[in-house]
This record gives structure tokens, sequence and C-alpha cells, in this order.
């Protein structure tokens, strides 16, 4: 009785402890519960940088540095862009399936003036948060639509020249922006030369890792994957077109991406790095469809592939 | 085995409603008007069904109608697949709005399986209520047992059984049983002896 009372008295002290898990440097200065997320934003003072995050001690969904919020913060926002290697013109039409701070879109707009953006997000806070706190805006040429991303997809008129993928739920992908289904909608969105590129976390080599290569592969004629140097992050760059991309004619481009557009992060780095998909094969790993994509267990178990 | 049956009924409507988010997802995504959506609707249907259970329980109960109020379902489930991606994706291209949309989707496809599934309750306790001294034990009893095959549905079906197979399998799975436990009780006689 004496020892419950004990454990009980410690688990008290204990969990404000752990739910207060910020940097003494760091200071929260918004917080909410939306329809589908716990929103917390926080400044760290010494690193001079804001974010947001969905869970108190997970990492950042998105984040800005404070003297300098037109640069990109986070390795996976950079190397997201070497995609744009992959495509042999400008990209007009741009579609971002998932908000976040509204980092990456803000850059693309202000490297692209003249193309024209659709966001899609689903939590109408998120939209509000990245306004507030995070420098981003809505005007005539690029446009938030509050919707799933799924939806507005299918729902979609409009090819696009580039479409990012980087909707998150915490630390997973919502099941049905996973699967075979809905990466062959993507696909029939791209225009015939049309680049997607998508951001995957994964901490270590997971069972999502492995059928996420591989539903891909089944979806796209040609896809790359670019490992992060800093981040457990991993990009895929699928290709809508049939046209083999050779490592010479992507770092030429992102070379002439890079000074044209005048990017101030290293995108021929970036392009010297990716690995064809081809050197990933596991036979044994499930393709995700609509009717069978444990996401979430998968996230958890360590692969099976060799 | 009455009892069994309640509370496998109880198991298939939770695991039903979990499959039913996995269902919806493609066309309707995954926002809170889909969730409003599916939790309503299955209790629209659940309600609909205790009502019409207690209904038909004073019309001569037998454990050869129930049996056919627990078939009938199962029937539903085991052509799922057959009619819910042409149904859902009809319901898509209408367009009907974000949250018109996957409701009609919801009612179109839970409504009437999960007011089968509500007949089951009212319909057992009147035929397993022997006197009314023990009326309050027996109806207490199966309430428990539903909502205990409720839990165990939930959680049998988000931590395992999503995860192995795929979400048509699993619903023609529960179709298999509830035919499985309808046919034994369709030979059954459970009348109330002390009635006689």
């Amino acid at each position: 009785m004496v020892r419950i009372f004990c454990l009980l008295v410690l688990c008290s002290v204990l969990s404000p402890l752990q739910g207060a898990a910020l940097e003494l440097s760091e200071k929260q200065i918004f917080e909410k519960n939306s329809l589908y997320q716990y929103i917390s934003v926080v400044e760290d003072s010494v690193k001079k940088e804001r974010y947001v995050r969905n869970q108190k001690r997970e990492y950042a969904q998105g984040g800005i540095y404070l003297n300098a919020p037109d640069k990109l913060l986070f390795e996976f926002t950079q190397m997201g862009f070497v995609s744009l290697a992959f495509l042999d013109r400008d990209p007009k039409d741009v579609l971002f399936v998932g908000l976040g701070a509204g980092a990456m879109p803000r850059y693309f707009a202000w490297h692209y003036p003249e193309a024209v953006i659709d966001i899609a997000e689903i939590d109408p806070d998120m939209l509000a948060v990245a306004q507030k706190y995070f420098y981003f805006k809505d005007n005539e040429r690029m446009k938030t639509h509050i919707e799933d991303g799924r939806l507005f997809v299918k729902r979609a008129k409009k090819k696009y020249d580039w479409i990012v993928l980087d909707a998150y739920q915490n630390d997973y992908i919502p099941f049905h922006l996973t699967t075979l289904e809905f990466l062959k909608e993507v696909k029939s969105r791209l225009k015939d030369d049309g680049v997607v590129v998508s951001n995957i976390t994964s901490t270590f080599r997971n069972k999502f890792f492995d059928s996420m290569v591989m539903t891909y592969k089944k979806a796209f004629p040609h896809f790359y994957i670019l490992k992060g140097r800093k981040s457990g992050n991993f990009i895929f760059i699928a290709l809508a077109g049939s046209k083999i991309k050779d490592r010479d004619s992507v770092e030429a481009r992102a070379r002439k991406v890079q000074s044209a557009r005048k990017f101030d992060i290293d995108l021929e780095d970036f392009a010297s790095r990716y690995e064809p998909a081809e050197a990933y094969e596991w036979g044994r790993a499930k393709i995700l469809t609509d009717d069978f994509a444990p996401v979430n267990l998968y996230q958890h178990q360590r692969s099976a592939a060799p | 085995m009455i009892k069994f049956v309640v509370f496998i009924c109880g198991a298939i409507v939770m695991s039903f409603e979990i499959l039913g988010s996995r269902v919806l997802a493609p066309n309707f995504g995954s926002s809170v008007f889909v969730w409003g959506s599916l939790i309503s609707v299955f209790l629209a249907g659940l309600s609909a069904g205790y009502y019409l259970g207690g209904w038909l329980a004073d019309k001569k109960p037998s454990s050869r109608k129930l049996s056919l109020m627990i078939i009938i379902p199962g029937i539903f489930f085991l052509t799922f697949p057959l009619y819910s991606a042409p149904i859902a994706d009809w319901i898509f291209t209408k367009d009907l709005g974000v949250r018109l949309s996957p409701f009609l989707a919801s009612i179109a496809l839970f409504l009437i399986p999960s007011l089968f599934l509500g007949i089951v309750s009212p319909y057992t306790a009147k035929l397993m209520i022997c006197s009314l001294h023990t009326s309050g034990k027996t109806i207490g009893t199966l309430y428990a047992l539903s909502t205990f095959g409720s839990i165990i549905g939930t959680l049998i079906t988000s931590f395992y059984l999503i995860t192995i197979a795929g979400t048509n399998t699993l619903i023609m799975g529960q179709g298999i049983l509830l035919v499985a436990v309808a046919i034994p009780l369709y030979f059954m006689d459970l009348v109330c002896a002390v009635e006689k």
C-alpha cells in the first residue's frame, strides 16, 4: 500500500516534468488543439528559431530562422527542391499536399514568382498558424485549399509540373496518402514530364519505408531516392515520364537552376547524391493499397529485408 | 450459445465501424466530417435496430427468426466488396460537399447492416427472459456481453486485424462469422422452459 502511494506521488511529480519537454531556451508562444491535431508553436531564443510541433516532445513539422525567415531551416525542405533538377524546364503549375509552416511553398514562390501554386491542407488552424507565425501569405498566384489532400488530387482538373507530397499527421502519413491508388491519382494529375517529390521520414529502415519504396516503384516508371545527411529523412523523386535521367544531366540542370533562380541551398550537392530506386529491391515488402495499408504498425517494425 | 451470439454481434458492429473508416478514406478522406458521419450513422442504425428488435420481439419470437436477422447482415458483409466501391465512387462523382458526401456514403454502406445487428440485443433479451424476477439480471448480462464484445472487436480490429489482412477480406470474414453463428441458431429451439 505504501509502495503504491509512493509510486503515485512519484508519477504525479514526474508527469508535469515529462509534459514540459521544452529545452531551457525554448518558449511556447502558441498552443491549440485543432480539429486534427495538437499544434504548438515554440521559439528558441538561443538558436533564434521558431518551430511548429504536433506533440510536445516530437520533431518539428516546420520552422524558420527568426533572423532569416526566407531561408530554409530544415534539411528535408532543402532536399525536396533537388527534384526540380529532374524537370527540364521551369515548373509553372505546382501543387503542395500538406502545408506545415508553409516554408517550402513560400521559398518556392519567392524563387519562382511566375508559378501558379495550389496547396491542399486539411487543417484550417495550420493555415492560420503559418500565416500568423511563419510569414506565410496566400496571394493570387498561391492559394491554399482547406481540403483533404486525397480529395483535392482526385477532384483536381488541372495538371501539374511539380507535386510535393508532405502531409503528416504527427509522425506518420495518413494511410490513404500512401497507397498505390493514391499515387496513381497523383500521377494522373502530372503533366507528361511532371515530377512528384515526397518527404518520407524514417528513423531506421522500417517496414513502412520498404513498402513505400515498392509502392512508388509500382506506380511510377522511374523513381529516385535521396537520403538526408543530418536527418532521418528520405526524399522520393518520381517521374511521370518514361525517359531515364542520367546523373550528368540532372547535375547540369541543378547547376542551372541554382544560378538562374539564385537558390541559397546547394542543389548540386544533393543532385550528386541521389540513388536510382533500382538499388532498392525488396520482394517481400508488401505494396500498400486502399485495401491494405497498415502504415502505423509498419512505422514501428524493423525492416525484414537485409 | 445465445450469449455467444450477442457477444459476436457486439464485436462485429464495432469492428465494422473501424473498417468503415478505411472504406471511406479513399473517396472522402479522413476529415472530422468522415468520422462524424460514420459514428452517427452507426448509432442511428443501432437505435433503429433496437426499436425494431423490441417491436419484433413481441411478435412470436423464436431463435429461428433471430438467426435470419443475423444471416441478413452476414450476406451484406459477404457481398460488401461487390457494391461498396461502386457506391462510394458514384457518391464521390456527385460531389455533394465535404459533409454530405461522406454522410450519404455512410448511410448507403453502413446503416442497414448496423440496423440488423441492433435488432439482436432486444430480441435475445426477450428470448432469454424467463421470469420477471430475474429479467433485470438477464438484460444486464446481455448488455454487458454485447458491449464487451464491442470492446474486443474494436481492439482486435485496430490492433491486429488491419495489420494482417485487407479491409474487404476482413469484412467478408465477418460475414462468414455471422452466418456461422446464425446457422446453429436456426436449428435450435430456444424458448423459455418456464413460459411453456
